[in-house]
């Protein structure tokens, strides 16, 4: 690379396109060979005050007497930007080269270069806005901490590096996206993370060919196992720090996204979505009351339409009596068949959801006033619907909020049930969860069985699946969760 | 593409032919009881249907035997008829003989039928009573669970019925008797096979 | 990349120990009601020796190579492994229709008289390729829950068959001629096919050890044991006067008010049927040694169907397709006569090379 800094400007206005936020500042300083420096930032990406402040007016009045360009590079590298006041900064390296001074000053780094030297000083001066570290909205607890993780890759190191003070704790740095070259982090504990593992995520993301990778869920497809059910989600999201830290401890793999809160975790077993942090911290019984509550949310959200329909369209005599004879009044007086009818409610129901989501918040009492009075009331009221199948809907609807990780496969799931159930009744049903149950039996996770801890059956783990046994129990023997992988690739 | 052909294959032979063994709920014909007796000589078969009505809706079938009533009654008075749901089987006294073991011995072919189905003789006072009152089904049927806590002996349900019928040592066959007019009282009764 | 996969000896023999249990399952007439209770329990545990017998070719070259039959085939000549693989290919797909067969007459007799039996083969048929395509590891894992549904389903059908118990002790007796017997052993014994299955699956089974096909023998006895003794008991003339005598057993049972408990029965059925079609079309396309080839198992399958559906329209195809006497001949050639030459000729040509 040149050493003059009117060509190291020039290249630079050339590779940024004259972009208006490139910002290069000269600097003359105090010294008898008439040297001039350069102060290379981004826009509102470095903290200008605190540059100003320590490193800038520091520059211009030390006196550099009879020094050349190289010797006042020194003199600035180890002393006037090393000084304690200068410690302050995120960073601070020497480097040299066009690419590392972008990657630098993309970074929120500031960059001082002299004429006439190649090697250039970049100071971690980064000042740009972030939101700052809040309760995450999606896993909102009780009794656990009320921190969450930020964009700032930087942040979410330290939330992590704070719960675990082990030197074993490891941050490896890769970077994603040809034209973002977002930073990543790897994130895991040395003594119990498996070798093999980490070896086959670091090949995933090798073979990651996106330009930009802007959130965490980009690579998420890149990170599932191929050749497996996509249905549910291999790999685990969290915005928590206490959850990271714990999946952590089991051998797991945190892979931080700059620029996103969410935080990747692999690998991912089904048994885990039903695990909370406040479970950990409830007593025994309740959070294995909890827990018991979740699967039977999950199984009633998605079984719950289907049987009410095979039932009603194949099989009446199952029903109780005093059911039967209510039930029957009800379908007698709608249009629809109830299969019909089944996935009409429910497909409103999630137009209805979807809706309030994106809705202001201003407008949201009267959409709320809108689905239950005229849909919900007057549709009944009109015989357009049945009162019994509305119920089971909502029903179903209200379980699957209580694991609600896993809403976008049982919506999915219930309304493929109720097709299934409405055509080939109980029959249907059966057939569809055996499909359903060797898809879920033959996924992986980077390897590990998705199913583990059921199927494959761990005894051992089953204390903390369908009940949270005692810590007392659990702190015994801490499973690793490669020990539940059992295919060896070729 | 394979696998998308394989699933439109799959599909469609499914919507096409799984629609056909439906028996939809408010279409369904549930028979709760059915109760037999005698009227000018000839067989009177009645069939219960379920409903929440005062009233019980009945439908009833001159035949000479179960068989028969069974098959006029699905073709022309109750369509989509069930009896999986059938939960008491009332023979009234003069019928008895006419009806037990033939009919008895023609129910244990049918799949159809609950083999848990309470099964007594009575009178036909009891038999007037059914037709023209709901709740007096319920009252007979806990009448029998009542006469078969108070004597485990007696056959109540049509497996043990049929059982009694087919094999053991014993030469007669004890089932609930139910008699009394409004005010059912229930003993036993033998029956020779 | 293809994936070597091992997975515990154990669960592949809980696996087919649920396959044995689908026999009792699904049994018609099969069992001679002029036998009394105790020879049918003598032949039950006659024919279970003789399905323990089976196991051990498999077992010897198991502790001998590590591997399973097929393994030591694939190292002969292109010829040989042809004529093997074609053999239990006839075998895998004759023992298919064995259980397809009389499933698919026992649901739409019993559960949707209107629906047509090809349409349900059909169907159950393409779930069972798509089964076989994911592999003998998943369908061994979807074993875990199966036994879970098994156990749940046993427990209401016993449970609600208590209350109908009547002890005759006639049944006691020693009653019933020495062909009623021969017709029972034979019947009992049906379960060998799963020692052809562990023939094929031995390789990939790690940390095996003899008592666990003892134990799978073991627990499949107990449970025929327990449906006779339910049917004799709970059931009793009742049973021979319809069709699929378990069928009869789990409509007879009942809690109180609560009946229903067909409908589990009718899962545990078609889910174990489901486990056995889709373990005997993994084990075919092993034979050709085409483990996870789509095209190869659903043409297997498509033949499997057009078989059933000449079934369904012929009884004398059909009576030859459901004869336990055929299937336990070619059981017995596919667990025994086929390994136990294999072994003795590696042993030989040991013995020469040493």
């Amino acid at each position: 690379m040149n050493n003059s800094l009117s060509e190291l400007k020039s290249i630079l206005q050339t590779r940024f396109n004259n972009s208006a936020d490139l910002s290069i500042r000269y600097i003359s300083l105090r010294s008898d060979q008439k040297i001039t420096a350069a102060v290379i930032t981004i826009e509102g990406m470095v903290d200008k005050e605190e540059l100003a402040q320590v490193a800038v007016n520091g520059l211009l009045a030390y006196d550099f007497k009879s020094s050349n360009a190289n010797e006042a590079f020194n003199i600035m590298l180890y002393s006037v930007l090393a000084s304690s006041d200068v410690t302050s900064f995120s960073g601070f390296a020497d480097f040299s080269g066009i690419e590392q001074l972008i990657g630098y000053i993309t970074s929120g780094f500031a960059v001082f270069a002299i004429d006439g030297v190649e090697r250039m000083i970049a100071v971690g001066a980064q000042g740009y806005a972030f939101r700052s570290v809040s309760e995450p909205e999606s896993e909102v607890v009780q009794r656990g901490a009320r921190e969450g993780f930020s964009e700032p890759l930087r942040v979410n190191m330290s939330l992590i590096r704070r719960r675990i003070k082990d030197p074993d704790l490891v941050f490896e740095q890769v970077t994603a996206g040809e034209k973002s070259k977002t930073q990543i982090m790897l994130c895991y504990l040395q003594s119990a993370v498996s070798q093999k593992l980490l070896d086959k995520l670091r090949k995933r993301l090798d073979n990651c060919d996106l330009e930009t990778v802007l959130a965490s869920g980009y690579l998420t497809e890149y990170l599932e196992d191929p050749h497996t059910s996509r249905l549910f989600s291999g790999v685990g999201i969290s915005e928590r720090p206490d959850t990271v830290c714990g999946k952590l401890t089991e051998g797991r793999i945190a892979v931080i996204v700059d620029g996103t809160p969410a935080v990747i975790i692999v690998p991912r077993l089904f048994v885990e979505e039903f695990q909370g942090v406040d479970d950990y911290s409830n007593r025994t019984y309740y959070a294995s009351f909890i827990r018991v509550l979740k699967y039977l949310s999950f199984f009633i959200s998605i079984y719950l339409p289907a049987l009410y329909t095979a039932l009603a369209q194949f099989h009446p005599e199952y029903f109780p009596t005093w059911i039967l004879i209510k039930t029957a009044n009800s379908l007698s007086r709608t249009p629809l068949p109830v299969t019909l009818e089944a996935l009409a409610v429910t497909f409103v129901y999630e137009i209805m959801k979807e809706a309030g989501l994106r809705i202001p918040k201003s407008l949201g009492h009267a959409v709320s006033i809108v689905g239950a009075l005229v849909i919900g009331e007057s549709a009944v009221s009109a015989g357009i619907i049945s009162s019994s199948t509305l119920m089971v809907a909502a029903t179903a609807a209200i379980c699957s909020y209580v694991t609600s990780p896993l809403y976008p496969p049982v919506t999915v799931l219930r309304f493929g049930f109720i097709a299934v159930g409405g055509i080939l009744g109980l029959w249907g049903i059966v057939l569809a969860t055996a499909l359903v149950l060797i898809s879920l039996c033959s996924k992986t996770s980077l390897g590990v069985p998705y199913l583990s801890s059921i199927s494959p059956f761990s005894l051992r783990a089953m204390r903390d699946v369908f009940v949270r046994s005692s810590w007392r129990s659990l702190s015994k023997h801490t499973i690793k969760v490669q020990n539940f992988a059992e295919t060896e690739e070729k | 593409m394979l696998k998308k052909i394989i699933i439109i294959l799959s599909v469609f032979p499914l919507v096409l032919g799984g629609c056909k063994s439906s028996h939809k709920l408010e279409t369904a014909s549930i028979i709760e009881n059915v109760s037999v007796h005698k009227q000018d000589g000839q067989l009177v078969y009645t069939f219960y249907i379920l409903t929440d009505s005062d009233t019980p809706s009945a439908v009833a079938i001159n035949a000479d035997s179960f068989e028969e009533a069974q098959s006029l009654a699905a073709e022309k008075f109750i369509p989509d008829m069930s009896l999986s749901k059938l939960e008491l089987l009332l023979i009234e006294k003069e019928a008895r003989s006419e009806v037990m073991p033939r009919d008895i011995e023609y129910i244990s072919t049918q799949a159809s039928f609950s083999p848990i189905a309470r099964v007594a003789v009575c009178d036909n006072a009891v038999i007037e009573k059914m037709r023209q009152v709901s709740e007096a089904q319920n009252t007979i049927k806990n009448q029998i669970v009542l006469c078969k806590k108070n004597n485990p002996d007696v056959n109540t349900d049509y497996l043990s019925v049929f059982n009694s019928f087919s094999g053991g040592r014993d030469k007669t066959v004890t089932v609930p008797y139910i008699g009394g007019n409004g005010d059912f009282k229930v003993t036993t009764i033998e029956i020779n096979k | 990349m293809r994936s070597e996969v091992r997975f515990s000896s154990k669960r592949l023999l809980l696996t087919l120990m649920l396959c044995a249990c689908s026999v009792i399952l699904l049994q018609n007439y099969s069992v001679p009601a002029e036998l009394s209770f105790t020879l049918k329990l003598c032949s039950l545990l006659l024919g279970l020796a003789v399905c323990f017998i089976c196991f051990l070719p498999a077992v010897l070259l198991k502790k001998r190579s590590g591997g399973d039959l097929l393994s030591l085939v694939s190292r002969r000549s292109m010829l040989e492994q042809r004529a093997v693989g074609v053999f239990y290919a006839v075998y895998f797909l004759y023992a298919s229709l064995y259980f397809l067969t009389p499933y698919c007459d026992m649901f739409c007799k019993k559960y949707y008289p209107d629906a047509s039996p090809c349409l349900v083969a059909f169907l159950l048929l393409a779930c069972c390729v798509y089964a076989a395509f994911k592999g003998a590891n998943a369908i061994t894992r979807f074993g875990i829950f199966l036994f879970v549904l098994a156990m749940l389903t046993n427990i209401l059908m016993f449970g609600g068959s208590v209350s109908s118990l009547r002890f005759d002790s006639g049944a006691w007796a020693i009653e019933g001629g020495a062909d009623a017997f021969a017709r029972g052993v034979n019947y009992f014994a049906t379960p060998c096919f799963i020692a052809a299955i562990f023939v094929c699956l031995a390789g990939e089974a790690r940390l095996f050890k003899l008592r666990h096909p003892l134990i799978a023998v073991a627990l499949t006895g107990l449970k025929f044991a327990l449906v006779l003794f339910f049917i004799t008991f709970a059931v009793g003339e009742y049973a021979q006067r319809q069709e699929y005598q378990t069928f009869v057993l789990s409509r007879v049972a009942h809690f109180g008010s609560f009946a229903g408990v067909e409908s589990f029965y009718m899962a545990l059925c078609t889910m174990s049927v489901f486990m056995i079609i889709s373990l005997l079309l993994c084990c075919l396309c092993k034979s050709f040694n085409k483990s996870g080839s789509l095209p190869f198992t659903a043409s297997f399958a498509v033949a499997a169907f057009v078989l059933h559906f000449i079934a369904a329209s012929n009884n004398s195809v059909k009576e030859i397709l459901t004869d336990p006497l055929l299937l336990n001949i070619f059981s017995i050639c596919a667990s025994v006569v086929v390994p136990l030459l294999y072994y003795f000729r590696s042993s030989f040509e040991r013995s020469r090379h040493a």
